[in-house]
């Protein structure tokens, strides 16, 4: 039971981590707040389930093609909406949720409702894990969190790229007077972040069916961890994810399901106030509370 | 040869913005016309309007003052993304005193009110020296979480809530006394903003630190701008109980957190007037919409997003400028 | 500015459209049936096509004899979103209101999804006398409140299976495989919502502790949780033979996958809304094998061979409208309550809502759900045989990828089949 409840939370944390990280890229990293998240993520799985059974592509190409569309569409609204009201916070979150709601409720529209709308495990089986059952999905979940995460790190930290993007979030105008064109950077993390949604769709959609209302769920998940993490820091929100992740497991099993969503916004709201700039943020202070 | 447009106070507006003794009616109606046509209309509104639209126009009040009171928020330097809260714990209240208690909606309304401002602002007291972002992120939540709570320990109805409210009396006590409440809001606390208290609280929002400098307790004001703000929205949430004669989990739904910011958006910033106006333009425009469906709410975001990226000023300050000032055509010196 | 040119000519084109679409007077007019639901929802589309293919087979015949003159049917449908989370119950109502006010309907159909909604509802149904035939919420409290008060609530009838007759057919299904199988371990799963704890608590009271089941564990979840895991390693770890879930939501669909994956050794036997439809099959890969679940109502895409009108309207609904019935709650009573409706007006010669109402609580009809008749709360009675009152169908996928009835009895097509690894105990 305990073993269980750990292989489970651990695969809940890469789950929130994969959700987050495209949340955290776009908003942490290059200061644009991109509410339209969640339903950049239930567009890339339509998007997947389209290609397949309406023009029979296979499942790997779709989920290639669905990437490729929804960060083509992230940078789009960049160009299109956000360059417009870049800065004014405020705009910008209404604007792109706005947008967000837009889609999710197309959708929901168009009769993108219902239990056919759903995509295929990549491998349709289980293995014993010391005891406990697990489907390979949710393996794979976790190895594409693991690739995922290393290869974030390894682009923010060694390519040229990555470290305007982290310039651009340190400071927007000493970057500038280094060349760093921060319009380009900003459609590219929008982008960047969009293609991450559609990545952790595309993985942990598998497990159950899409459906407009999710998008609203992702936002908040997405948000809710990268808070506690503290905006822009990828450690931290690893280190959330982590925090969340077992929080609502252990509660579910050892208290009773009606409670996690209460520890984990306890959770937010207790860093927020003791610690606004989250638990490994490096914003400056002053900025954060007086 | 190169031109410039050039912006002109109106002669009217010059001689009646500055000299008090007014001379003539054309400068009086001219002072008096922008406040007295919103007041006439929706005092006659109602008697014009079906049983239906009249709803509609109840929910336009609700929403004006939740918008207004965001604002005021706002112009303190609290963007908050949970107006759903105030609106909540005022429907909250005054459901609870009415269904257990059975106190009369005419007591139970001020009392939801003004002890609905005050659990606000001991809720959000120990986040008040948050700024910016953060402060919106924590608002954003405690709805959220007293949603969760309530469907956990099932307090007060659960998920059910509670039925069976009394009425108010008409519907037109109902109509008139949210817009009647509405006016005093809109330009009492105008009036308010533009006194010295409001510019300390405006001070509060364009920088606080040199507030600090000239010797004011700015979390003091704070907590009032926060009490005024939370008990308009208390307010709000107490009326819609009584009218709808249900109080529930719903109550604190993103809708209200969501619409009042939208309204302000439309209307303007930062003049309470926009506030207001972004709410009579908005409510209406989606029940007009309601035949669509759901894809009335597809373009309700698309409207959303042309008008932040369009004109994001805001309506009011546009009209205002029209109203006071014209435009020309002049050439560029060389 | 160019943008707010754009957008002006875009309001005028939105403006445009609503007063050409906005329906004129008509020579004969025709007798208005709303239908205020969430349509965004399975459940809430499924109805409306349900009501509108009713509606044509009564024109196609000429319409509803009023007086001297045969009228026809006409449905306005207005999307009031009361399931989707997060919107404010007063927005449904002044969806329900705007629908009574504007398009004036002699009677609604379908009404509200949440219990919550339906009883905030009742007073402005109450206060309008609109004569409502509700099919998918699902709470007994509104019974309640019309015998509380009948000259007031008289108006609102309920054609569904409510949350009383749902604990019949699960009391039913548990009693027939504990005499089958022996089985006598339950782990109770439920939604967070109304309708979904009434049912496990009445369920647990009335049947469970009075037949000497041990019930291992009870649990409701909030609306939107993915993650089943503990739920079900707490079944394995217990032991319990059987997984009785209470579910509406999408989301219960990863229950099923996940149950499947852990490979619980249990019977899942209970109500989970995306194993309804006979796409299930193919949306969980052929993975459902066992599963038992319980369509609310015969009609609501499952149909018997011993009810022939349950057969036709699932084959004249595919044909109407090119796809396969998913919803297992809701469609067959929606189709119904049309018909019961034109009856009614027929019989009382007059569009009165009180004298609707009164022939209403007359009915006696053999419909696609079996044979309807109203208590005295306004609630159609469900029973095990379909001559005598309405029925429900417990259904079990089998290999196959079919689905066969296994209770009740009188209908049943087959006896239910334990999955692998769960063996009888008797």
């Amino acid at each position: 039971m305990l073993i269980g409840t750990i292989i489970y939370a651990l695969i809940n944390s890469v789950i929130l981590c994969l959700i987050a990280m495209g949340f955290n890229l776009t908003f942490g990293i290059s200061g644009v707040a991109n509410f339209a998240y969640g339903a950049f993520y239930i567009l890339s799985a339509y998007t997947t389930w389209i290609m397949i059974n309406s023009f029979h592509l296979p499942y790997f190409l779709s989920v290639i093609f669905s990437i490729i569309f929804t960060m083509a569409l992230g940078a789009l609204m960049y160009q299109v909406v956000l360059k417009r009201v870049r800065g004014q916070a405020i705009s910008e979150v209404i604007a792109t949720f706005a947008i967000g709601l837009s889609i999710l409720e197309l959708f929901r529209y168009f009769g993108f409702v219902g239990f056919e709308y759903n995509l295929p495990p990549f491998i349709d089986a289980s293995v014993v894990i010391m005891g406990t059952y697990v489907d390979v999905q949710r393996i794979i979940i976790v190895i594409a969190g693991i690739i995922l995460v290393l290869a974030l790190w390894f682009f923010t930290h060694n390519t040229s790229l990555g470290l305007a993007f982290r310039g651009i979030a340190q400071d927007e105008r000493t970057a500038l007077t280094f060349g760093i064109d921060s319009d380009k950077i900003a459609t590219l993390a929008v982008s960047i972040g969009a293609g991450f949604a559609a990545i952790a769709a595309s993985v942990i959609i598998p497990l159950g069916t899409i459906s407009p209302s999710d998008g609203y769920d992702i936002l908040i998940k997405a948000l809710a961890v990268c808070i506690i993490g503290g905006l822009g820091s990828t450690g931290g929100v690893i280190f959330a994810s982590f925090l969340i992740g077992f929080a609502e497991r252990f509660t579910d099993t050892f208290i009773g399901s009606h409670w996690t969503m209460i520890v984990s916004l306890a959770a937010i709201l207790i860093v927020l106030i003791v610690k606004p700039s989250g638990l490994f943020g490096k914003q400056k202070e002053l900025e954060e509370r007086i | 040869m190169k031109k410039r447009k050039e912006r002109i106070d109106r002669g009217i507006k010059a001689r009646s913005g500055d000299i008090f003794a007014l001379s003539s009616y054309r400068e009086m109606m001219y002072l008096s016309a922008p406040r007295f046509v919103p007041i006439i209309g929706f005092l006659i509104l109602p008697l014009l309007l079906g049983v239906y639209w009249q709803k509609v126009l109840l929910s336009v009040a609700v929403f004006a003052l939740l918008a207004i009171s965001w604002d005021i928020l706002a112009q303190t330097g609290m963007v908050s993304l949970g107006q759903a809260l105030f609106f909540g714990v005022g429907a909250y209240i005054t459901g609870a005193l009415n269904h257990y208690w059975g106190v009369p909606p005419f007591i139970s309304i001020p009392l939801a009110t003004i002890f609905g401002g005050i659990i606000c602002t001991l809720m959000l007291l120990p986040v008040l020296r948050l700024r910016g972002i953060y402060f919106s992120m924590v608002t954003l939540i405690i709805p959220l979480m007293l949603v969760r709570v309530i469907e956990a320990t099932k307090i007060f109805g659960g998920t059910e809530g509670l039925t069976g409210m009394t009425p108010l009396p008409s519907r037109w006590v109902e109509v008139y006394l949210v817009i009647g409440i509405m006016l005093v809001c809109l330009f009492g606390f105008r009036r308010m903003m533009d006194s010295d208290y409001g510019l300390v609280l405006r001070g509060i929002c364009d920088n606080d630190r040199s507030v600090i400098n000239a010797g004011i307790n700015i979390y003091w004001y704070k907590t009032q701008a926060l009490f005024i703000a939370s008990s308009i929205g208390a307010f709000a949430g107490a009326l819609m109980t009584h009218v709808y004669m249900f109080v529930g989990m719903p109550v604190f739904a993103l809708d209200y957190s969501i619409f009042p910011i939208a309204a302000v958006v439309v209307g303007g910033p930062g003049t309470l007037a926009g506030a207001t106006l972004g709410a009579c333009l908005l409510v209406p425009l989606s029940e007009a919409l309601r035949g669509f469906g759901g894809l009335r709410i597809v373009f309700y975001g698309i409207f959303l997003v042309v008008f932040t990226v369009a004109i994001p000023e805001g309506i009011f300050p546009y009209v205002q400028r029209k109203y006071n000032e014209f435009e020309r055509w002049v050439e560029v010196d060389k | 500015m160019k943008f707010s040119k754009f957008f002006t000519v875009c309001m005028l084109h939105a403006l445009l459209f609503f007063f050409i679409f906005t329906p004129g007077v008509w020579a004969k007019k025709p007798i208005v049936i709303g239908v205020p639901t969430s349509i965004g929802f399975l459940e809430g589309k499924e109805c409306l096509k349900s009501v509108q293919l009713a509606v044509e087979e009564i024109n196609e015949k000429g319409g509803v004899k009023v007086g001297n003159e045969s009228r026809m049917l006409k449905v306005e449908s207005l999307d009031i979103r009361d399931a989707a989370p997060g919107v404010p119950v007063p927005e449904a109502l002044l969806g329900i209101e705007k629908l009574i006010l504007e398009k004036k309907p002699t009677a609604l159909v379908v009404g509200p999804f949440r219990s919550e909604a339906l009883m905030a509802a009742m007073d402005i149904i109450a206060k309008y006398k609109v004569p409502l035939l509700g099919t998918i919420a699902m709470s007994p409290a509104s019974e309640g409140k019309i015998k509380k008060n009948p000259e007031k609530y008289k108006y609102i009838f309920r054609l569904c299976l409510n949350a009383k007759y749902l604990v019949k057919y699960l009391a039913g299904t548990m009693g027939f495989i504990n005499s089958q199988f022996g089985f006598n371990k339950v782990y109770i799963m439920n939604q967070d919502v109304a309708w979904a704890r009434k049912t496990a608590e009445i369920v647990k009271k009335v049947y469970f502790d009075k037949a000497g089941w041990e019930v291992v564990g009870m649990e409701s979840y909030p609306t939107g949780t993915s993650d089943f895991s503990s739920a079900l390693m707490k079944v394995k770890a217990k032991g319990a033979q059987v997984i009785l879930p209470i579910f509406d939501m999408p989301q219960s669909g990863i229950l099923v996958k996940q149950w499947n994956a852990m490979k619980v050794p249990s019977l899942m036997a209970g109500f989970i809304s995306p194993l309804a439809g006979p796409s299930a099959w193919k949306t969980f890969n052929k993975k459902i094998e066992g599963a038992i679940n319980v369509n609310f109502e015969m009609g609501s895409a499952i149909s018997s061979d011993k009810i022939p009108l349950s057969k036709t309207f699932v084959e004249s609904y595919e044909k109407r409208w090119g796809k396969k019935l998913e919803a297992g709650h809701g469609p067959a009573p929606s189709y119904e309550s049309v018909y019961l409706l034109a009856e009614a007006i027929e019989r009382a010669n007059s569009l009165d809502p009180d004298a609707i109402v009164e022939e209403l609580e007359k009915t006696d009809r053999q419909g696609v759900m079996g044979r309807i008749k109203f208590d005295e709360g306004h609630q159609t009675v469900y029973d095990m045989d379909p001559d005598k009152a309405a029925v429900a169908a417990v259904v079990q996928w089998t290999d196959a990828g079919k689905r066969t009835i296994v209770f009740p009895p009188l209908i049943a097509e087959g006896k239910i089949k334990l999955p692998k690894g769960l063996a009888a105990v008797k």
